[in-house]
């Protein structure tokens, strides 16, 4: 009977030392998740606005000459339309990811979920990356032209449309380096112990 | 000490069709790495040696296209030789994956640096499709001809060589994919 005593109060003493380092670990990934969701929201807006950069960047000059073209909006080079359409799906991507990085808060412990954000957020990142690499090459053509093939530099006369869109490669280039870290998160996150 | 012993053998058990899995996922990652390699690989040198120079020329056009002339080509060159030489480099730790399934720290690291050699391939591919369609349709409304229609040989040659880039691409996402799962599994 007195071996029994002494076993259980060991026992009793011991369980609490495993139940806290569990909840430690939770902890972390709790934190861990509460970042991913707060870096979700930033590439979100990120992306956002590329696109709405991208979208309202028409503009018409108050001259013409005979040979250019005086009005210049995005639709008149398929990149940026491609540009467009990828950032505003990247954006809606995101926005309904925020649910399922909301379940990696409340049970930390989940693989499904963390897995399921790793993979579509891999594809999130290429596509917006696609997208920013494409338009800041022909971004780079219209600043600088090349005399090479013959391309004249357009942003000599469309200052305000360069500006814009320089502006919406630049959005697109930041909602990838969240991205990237986001998936580093989310990887660093799936670690068992 | 009886029940210890059973739990011993149950842990034994249950792990060994998990490090199997993760080894075949290792193995996967090691065969797509080298398929990567050889993606961008062929995609820097196809890239890399695109001269052409015709026979006639006129007063206004340039009779001789190389990958420098567009500082795009020249950046996907770059970035191209970049990924397959971090690919090579990376062999090593694909391998001590094969051996020792249950590593953590450096399928860590693994995931970082692939997804950063990702994004960075990812945007020469894209920036030199972007350059490669304009010279294949040129714009009207900014007037810029296509100049494809009369550099046959130094077109193909530039779009052949975006397809070894996208394969790499695809190859990469899919070890970061497995690289993710065998993080998951243990």
């Amino acid at each position: 009977m007195g071996d029994s005593t002494t076993i259980d109060v060991e026992s009793k003493g011991k369980a609490p030392v495993v139940i806290s380092k569990q909840e430690k670990v939770g902890g972390n990934k709790k934190g861990i998740a509460i970042l991913d969701l707060l870096l979700r929201i930033s590439a979100m807006v990120s992306a956002l606005a590329a696109a709405a950069a991208m979208g309202t960047s028409d503009e018409t000059l108050p001259f013409f000459t005979q040979f250019f073209q005086f009005q210049a909006s995005y639709d008149d080079i398929p990149t940026f339309e491609f540009f467009l359409i990828s950032m505003s799906l990247v954006a809606g991507y995101l926005l309904l990811s925020l649910p399922f990085s909301i379940v990696t808060i409340i049970r930390p412990h989940a693989a499904g979920p963390r897995i399921l954000l790793l993979i579509l957020d891999t594809m999130a990142v290429v596509l917006a990356t696609a997208a920013g690499g494409a338009a800041a090459a022909i971004v780079y053509l219209a600043h600088n032209g090349n005399s090479n093939t013959n391309w004249l530099a357009i942003c000599n006369q469309f200052g305000d449309f360069c500006q814009k869109v320089s502006g919406a490669v630049v959005a697109a280039f930041v909602a990838v380096v969240i991205l990237v870290f986001m998936i580093m998160l989310s990887a660093f996150a799936l670690r068992r112990h | 000490m009886m029940k210890a012993g059973e739990l011993e053998i149950g842990e034994a058990k249950s792990s060994t069709p998990i490090s199997g899995v993760n080894r075949g996922i290792s193995i996967l990652d090691f065969i797509l790495r080298i398929l990567a390699f050889v993606g961008t690989l062929a995609s820097a040198i196809a890239m890399g040696t695109t001269n052409e120079t015709l026979p006639f020329f006129t007063q206004f056009t340039r009779f001789r296209a190389e990958y420098d002339d567009l500082p795009t080509f020249t950046f996907f060159v770059v970035a191209n030789a970049g990924v397959s030489a971090y690919l090579v480099l990376s062999l090593p730790l694909s391998i001590f994956h094969i051996v020792r399934s249950s590593a953590q720290k450096s399928r860590n690291i693994l995931i970082f640096f692939d997804t950063a050699m990702l994004a960075l391939l990812t945007a020469g591919a894209s920036a030199a499709a972007a350059i490669v369609y304009l010279a294949h349709k040129g714009n009207t409304k900014a007037n810029w001809f296509a100049i494809c229609q009369q550099f046959n040989s130094f077109c193909e040659r530039t779009s052949g060589s975006l397809i070894g880039s996208f394969v790499g691409a695809f190859a990469l996402i899919l070890l970061i994919f497995l690289s993710a799962v065998a993080l998951s599994r243990r």
